[in-house]
């Protein structure tokens, strides 16, 4: 049965470290000046009783199940494989960035050495195929990030999507993200 | 800044430039400029050997061609651009809009060989004899197409920014229909300023201020697109309102907006039109000249602003 993969980013555990983004770069080899997650550390914000919090937004791609990249490419370059994930087919790329523009998240960047668009794959080519969960969730010194299979029901991600609070960004496009976050109460604070 | 997380500089960057400004203005000028010529062939007692026909021949084809070049140039992997022919995919404006590319730019080739057959009788061209007979032959399948696809080319380039729900600027249901609007006020222009120059002895100066009257219409109609498009995005939500405010009053952007699209490519036109038309008599061609640059320098404006605003505020 065909996967459909996804990931939790837990903002109550998250402590916006970059530890994420650090393992990401040197998994998929990332060029310098470019990113395929950061993490956002934004605020403080004040409560009403007034204490203090940080929000972390992270910022790489969603990876869609309606996703606008794949329905625009002129191409077919871009597209979402049978377990959910939005890949790109370098071969097959124009380099119109078309994709670019049209995903409301921001996710992509023109990858300075093959000048075809890239992002967030999962760690598919990599660390999926072997069996291996994505570099991002592995170094998580606080588990804030849960990756898996929403088609296993024993799937840790089914087990805490069923019992957590989880939104997702921008749902009023349509895009039906794939990324879940459970949302702050107490970001940055060690329990 | 330096953030804990990185240069931010990706999320900063606009993906399409310039050349994909003047891209939309060209296509919208060629099918302007094709619609416009067909029209006046319909309509005209003389037509194909009318002076404003002929401009539109020769402006349609050069337009979409220089156009495409520009295109393909812009592609950021240039020496992939034949896959664009080879694979489709039918829910991409991009690609819908390459198809369509695919019948228009023949079909402007074919109303210049049309328009121009007697041309193509003897000499260098002659080798072209057969085709331009055909052409003229045809002609009145031809035009039909050419304003069939006209239209369609004319639209897609708003429909092609239109589609992307990441900019509320571009994600408008006005945005075609604005786009066409204009492309056909620029392509009419061109008509008229292309036919006054090259093919003078073959014009009717009545007809060249009929069409001139109909630009002016063309204008009000576009003031009211706009119009319609701001105060759209003002009841379309906090997002879109503050993302209109923004690009009508913020960066470079909005003098382009305000001194370019509106001042010098709308009001102006209008102002001197009724400020002068008593003069107008006088020297009616160098002052219809002068308007039509200024509404084509007012259509290239607006398509910069779109494209840069539109990108730069979501
Ligand atoms: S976040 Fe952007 S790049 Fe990722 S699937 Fe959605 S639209 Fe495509
Ligand atoms: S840049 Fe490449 S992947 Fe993106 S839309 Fe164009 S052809 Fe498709």
């Amino acid at each position: 049965m065909a996967k459909k993969y996804a990931m939790i980013h837990d903002n109550n555990l998250c402590i916006g470290c970059q530890a994420c983004s650090i393992a990401c770069r040197a998994e998929n080899k990332i060029p310098n000046e470019v990113y395929r997650i950061q993490v956002w550390i934004q605020g403080p914000n004040q409560h009403a009783d007034g204490s203090l919090n940080y929000d972390f937004h992270r910022q790489s791609c969603v990876h869609c199940e309606n996703p606008p990249c794949v329905k625009v490419c002129p191409t077919k370059a871009s597209y979402i494989n049978q377990d959910g994930i939005v890949l790109i087919d370098k071969k097959k790329c124009v380099g119109c960035l078309y994709c670019v523009e049209a995903c409301p998240y921001k996710a992509r960047y023109v990858d300075p050495v093959t000048q075809a668009p890239d992002k967030c794959t999962f760690c598919y080519e990599s660390r999926l195929s072997r069996g291996e969960q994505p570099a991002c969730v592995t170094v998580c010194p606080t588990d804030a990030l849960i990756f898996g299979d929403l088609n296993n029901p024993s799937d840790k991600i089914s087990q805490v999507i069923s019992r957590k609070i989880t939104y997702q960004q921008k749902e009023h496009l349509g895009t039906r993200p794939k990324m879940f976050i459970v949302p702050n109460t107490q970001g940055g604070k060690i329990r | 800044m330096n953030q804990l997380w990185g240069s931010m500089d990706q999320y900063h960057q606009i993906a399409w430039h310039w050349e994909i400004a003047v891209y939309l203005f060209l296509a919208g000028l060629s099918a302007g400029a094709a619609i416009s010529a067909v029209v006046v062939k319909k309509i005209s007692h003389h037509s194909e050997s009318n002076g404003l026909v002929k401009a539109g021949a020769v402006i349609a084809p050069i337009a979409i061609a220089a156009g495409l070049l520009l295109l393909i140039f812009d592609l950021t992997r240039p020496l992939n651009f034949w896959r664009l022919l080879v694979h489709y995919n039918f829910t991409s404006v991009m690609s819908v809009g390459v198809l369509a590319l695919f019948i228009y730019f023949p079909l402007t080739l074919l109303l210049f060989a049309a328009t121009f057959h007697e041309k193509f009788s003897s000499g260098m061209f002659a080798c072209f004899k057969p085709i331009a007979g055909l052409a003229k032959s045809l002609g009145k399948v031809i035009d039909a197409l050419v304003l069939l696809f006209g239209v369609i080319i004319g639209a897609y380039t708003g429909f092609l920014l239109s589609a992307m729900n990441s900019h509320s600027l571009l994600n408008t249901p006005v945005l075609p229909i604005l786009f066409l609007a204009s492309g056909l006020s620029s392509g009419i222009c061109a008509n008229i300023i292309v036919g006054m120059v090259w093919f003078h002895q073959d014009l009717n100066i009545n007809e060249v201020a009929s069409l001139d009257h109909t630009d002016k219409i063309i204008i009000y109609i576009e003031l009211l697109l706009l119009f319609a498009l701001f105060v759209g995005m003002f009841y379309q939500g906090q997002e879109a309102a503050a993302t209109a405010a923004q690009a009508l009053t913020h960066s470079a952007w909005a003098g382009v907006f305000w001194i370019g699209a509106v001042g010098v490519g709308l009001l102006l036109p209008l102002v001197l039109n009724f400020a002068f038309s008593s003069s107008f008599k006088s020297s009616p061609s160098k002052f219809i000249m002068f308007n039509a640059t200024l509404v084509i320098l007012g259509v290239l404006s607006l398509r910069f602003y779109i494209l840069y605003a539109g990108q730069m505020f979501s």
